[in-house]
């Protein structure tokens, strides 16, 4: 964060003097390091792929809206058909706010707040983009979205190579002696350990490792607020994470880590096996302690920034409602407890009368309001 | 109609695209998609019993009966007529904020019998459809059985196999209508069902082939897909009907059905039947993962949430008419059709009303009553032309009876997303249209 104390102070007197996007504003380098708020969808670079948005290769001077085999919202399409190119004016102030100036766009992504951000990951874009002169590197490797530097660092692989070669599995070894049917083969203690991943609330499935809120605000910040927002309220529809005690009774319960999960065990399972989403086993067993430990933090579960959480203190830690959870009693209910046999001929007082019609006649993309219907599909 | 406008933006909202939509400006007479359009013109063409001139169709040749057509190359792999093409699965994009964890629909209104094409069984993924080559596929069996085991696919297809036409339906099915109705389509209101004949092998077979161990009391399963999705499923249930399939409706599964193997467990919601299926874990607990603690647990009025809710309730729907698939030809004999369905067997009967509920007839079952399978109902009757409040209520070999809405948010309020099972309601009016609608009890 430091490097850009200074920079906007610059820019602000560029601004003053002379038109705001002069190249010499732009710094390739620390675009680099913005650009990691984008990796979550975005690839650029060799071998570039569409992720949950379309690859930046080339962007300088392209259509909106016509990467191939991207699905596109419909208003990016339509503004892309309007003539909208990507050149340094239109990217910045789509990337300054973009659902204001594309009006329902998907990417849902907040913006970036800082003029400077923004210049920077535009000449970092420009270094893929041929038509901005600059040519793209090429030596420069594919860029994989989002691995966590410093998880990376920390960690031993949670996936090992799953598909091995079904040719070095002894095929001449002696005929199984397991089972009825003598198929499949042993499994090795390597290959065991790779899938079986899986915790339970009492702890067992654990790996040893730790790590504080304070490393997890680092990892968070960096690699799941751009989806799940800053403080866990969740970006556009990414799904909430923290808030919403108490709202389990409202007409519109939030249902989150702090409010409903009945377990610690499932956050890290969780986050372990499919998140960050679009990069998932890209953060060190160190790493996802942190990060639950920084999501117990955002639902108040913790309240010291110093809290370590590790395989040790782990299966201590409760979650609120977990006390909230009962067995399956549907057939306990009225309707189904009766069994009796249904009604035939008059079975409600008078003419019957319509009381709602269907209140969504349309299904808008990206309508400003999330509430109605949305989280419907869990 | 106290609530339609309270709390809903969307109602006027721009987009025209959407079939249901499009259906109700044109007053529902000019029909949805194009088989309906392909059918009512060919109804105006044969001009009924009144029509005064020779329908050319039939006194002029037709270019189809004079040229040749494509030969037997042309389709390797056969695809609907052309004027099928609106016969598709169809998402609601606002309910998920990215297409590689979301959900889309079979267009139950387009279809009959009791088999759900392959092409347009519904799709519900959370981490996009992971594209698998079978040869680098495996299937581990671990945790408390005397071998842990890993299986290729060669392994898999020389168990003994079976096969079994089963109904898989999302527990959220019909779950954007707690509330109200809210969405004008059986496609969107119950389009997270299909039904599909699979061939595979018991999991049984695989279990007892590792030995299970008598303290192992729950399995996990999970697939291979980047949400390595996971459940926990009892035992019991599991020795019992579940199966491990690599083919549906005859041909392999489909890759976002699972391809090369998905789990199959009758009769209980469709999040458990585990797709890109990688590995069954044996334990004495079940593991709590999110998509039974998070998901799919069914919260109720009072704060409470069920959990374990496996069972699918019996359930049925009228197909149509409805909104995407309204009556075309006026009044006169009508065919109304529908599909039924349950997780605890067979459906016994299926009753229709014409009024809204207050008076019911036995409707007609026809194809295949099997176990765990949907079935399809007629009722065959002549429209007078006035306006109808349609529904269908179910009852299964069990004798459970398909409740109304009302008596479902009665026991469990709104907010409980999962197992709507309640009956739906169509308003047809005198046009033919059709409207999703709510009644008074
Ligand atoms: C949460 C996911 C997400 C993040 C984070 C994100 N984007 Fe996007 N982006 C998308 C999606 C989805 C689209 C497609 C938008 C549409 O179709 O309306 C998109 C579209 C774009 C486009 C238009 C591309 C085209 O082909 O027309 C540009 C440019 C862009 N993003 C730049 C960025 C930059 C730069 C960042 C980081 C500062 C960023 N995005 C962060 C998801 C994201
Ligand atoms: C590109 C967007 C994106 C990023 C980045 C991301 N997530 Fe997610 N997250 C999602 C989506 C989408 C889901 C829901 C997936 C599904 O339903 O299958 C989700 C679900 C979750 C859930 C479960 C929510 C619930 O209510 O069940 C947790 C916990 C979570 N993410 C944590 C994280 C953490 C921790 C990170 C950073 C390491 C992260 N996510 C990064 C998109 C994202």
């Amino acid at each position: 964060m430091s490097k850009y104390l200074l920079k906007p102070l610059a820019v602000a007197s560029l601004l003053a003097l002379a038109h705001p996007l002069a190249a010499s504003a732009q710094d390739a380098d620390a675009g680099e390091k913005v650009f990691r708020k984008c990796k979550a969808c975005h690839m650029v670079g060799e071998d570039a792929k569409n992720r949950v948005g379309p690859e930046l290769n080339n962007l300088l001077g392209r259509q909106a809206g016509t990467v191939p085999d991207f699905k596109y919202s419909k208003a990016m399409e339509a503004k892309g058909n309007d003539g909208l190119v990507w050149d340094d004016d239109t990217l910045s102030e789509y990337l300054e706010n973009p659902k204001k100036y594309v009006k329902g766009t998907k990417m849902s992504f907040a913006g970036l707040r800082k003029e400077t951000e923004i210049q920077d990951v535009i000449a970092y874009l420009k270094t893929f983009s041929e038509a901005a002169g600059t040519p793209a590197e090429t030596e420069s490797k594919a860029e994989e979205p989002a691995k966590n530097d410093e998880a990376a660092a920390a960690a031993e692989p949670v996936q090992t190579a799953a598909a091995s070669d079904g040719d070095v599995l002894p095929k001449d070894a002696e005929v199984p002696d397991h089972g009825v049917f003598h198929l499949g083969r042993k499994a090795l203690p390597d290959e065991v350990e790779a899938w079986n991943i899986d915790i339970r609330p009492d702890g067992s499935g654990l790996p040893v490792g730790r790590g504080t809120v304070a490393q997890g605000e680092v990892i968070y910040t960096e690699t799941c607020a751009v989806c799940h927002g800053v403080f866990g309220e969740g970006e556009g529809r990414w799904p909430v994470l923290a808030g919403g005690q108490g709202t389990l009774e409202d007409d519109r319960p939030e249902k989150t880590i702090g409010s409903y999960w009945p377990y610690l065990s499932t956050v890290f399972d969780y986050v372990r096996r499919a998140m960050p989403f679009g990069n998932a086993h890209s953060l060190s067993d160190n790493g996802v302690y942190s990060v639950v430990a920084y999501l117990l933090y955002l639902n108040d579960v913790v309240t010291d920034e110093e809290f370590e959480l590790s395989n040790e203190n782990f299966a201590s830690i409760k979650l609120p409602n977990e006390e909230n959870f009962i067995a399956d009693n549907r057939l306990e209910e009225p309707a189904y407890a009766a069994k009796e046999e249904p009604c035939m001929k008059e079975c409600k007082p008078g003419p019957v009368e319509i009381t709602m019609r269907a209140r969504v006649l349309d299904v808008t993309p990206d309508s400003e309001d999330d509430s109605v219907g949305a989280g419907a599909i869990e | 109609m106290k609530n339609e406008e309270t709390d809903n933006p969307r109602r006027n909202g721009e987009g025209l695209e959407n079939p249901s939509r499009r259906t109700l400006l044109r007053g529902g007479v000019a029909a949805a998609g194009g088989a309906a359009l392909a059918a009512g013109l060919a109804a105006r063409g044969a001009g009924a019993a009144i029509s005064q001139h020779a329908d050319p169709l039939i006194t002029d040749v037709q270019d189809w009966n004079r040229y040749p057509g494509d030969g037997v190359d042309a389709r390797p792999y056969g695809l609907p007529s052309q004027y099928e093409k609106d016969v598709v699965r169809r998402d609601v994009p606002w309910l998920t904020a990215d297409s590689k964890s979301s959900v889309n629909f079979t267009p139950l209104h387009e279809l009959d019998g009791i088999i759900t094409p392959n092409g347009l069984c519904f799709e519900r993924h959370h981490g996009g459809i992971a594209e698998i080559n079978p040869v680098d596929h495996r299937l581990m069996i671990n945790g408390l059985v005397d071998n842990e085991l890993v299986f290729t696919m060669e392994d898999l297809k020389r168990f003994p196999r079976e096969n079994r036409v089963y109904f898989l339906e999302c527990a959220a099915n019909s779950g954007m209508e707690w509330r109200g109705s809210q969405l004008n389509g059986c496609q969107f209101t119950h389009g997270m069902v299909h039904n599909v004949m699979y061939t595979g092998i018991r999991v049984r077979d695989l279990l007892n082939e590792a030995g299970v161990k008598p303290e192992g009391k729950w399995v996990l399963a999970e697939g291979a897909d980047p949400s390595l999705m996971t459940r926990s499923i009892p035992i019991e249930k599991m020795m019992d009907d579940c199966m491990v399939a690599f083919k549906m409706n005859g041909e392999a599964l489909r890759e976002e059905q699972g391809y090369p193997i998905r789990l199959v467990v009758p009769g209980w919601e469709g999040n458990m039947w585990i797709k890109w299926l990688r590995r069954f874990e044996v334990g004495d607990q079940p593991w709590q993962q999110r998509e039974e603690t998070s998901k799919y647990t069914d919260l109720l009025a009072d704060g409470q949430a069920r959990r374990f809710t496996w069972e699918m309730d019996v359930k049925s729907v009228i197909t149509n008419p409805s909104p995407q698939a309204p009556i075309t030809h006026g009044k006169g004999q009508t065919v109304i059709t529908g599909l039924a369905w349950s997780g605890r067997g067979k459906i016994a009967r299926v009753d229709v009303s014409l009024d809204g509920g207050r008076n019911w007839q036995e409707a007609r079952i026809d194809g295949p009553s099997l176990d765990k399978s949907v079935h399809r109902f007629y009722f065959d009757f002549d429209w007078d032309g006035s306006e109808l409040l349609i529904q269908s209520r179910a009852m299964d070999e069990q004798g459970f009876i398909q409740p109304s809405k009302d008596e479902l948010r009665a026991a469990r309020g709104t907010n409980s997303i999962y197992h709507n099972n309640g009956i739906q309601t169509w308003y047809i009016k005198q046009d033919g249209s059709a409207e999703n609608v709510e009644v008074s009890s």
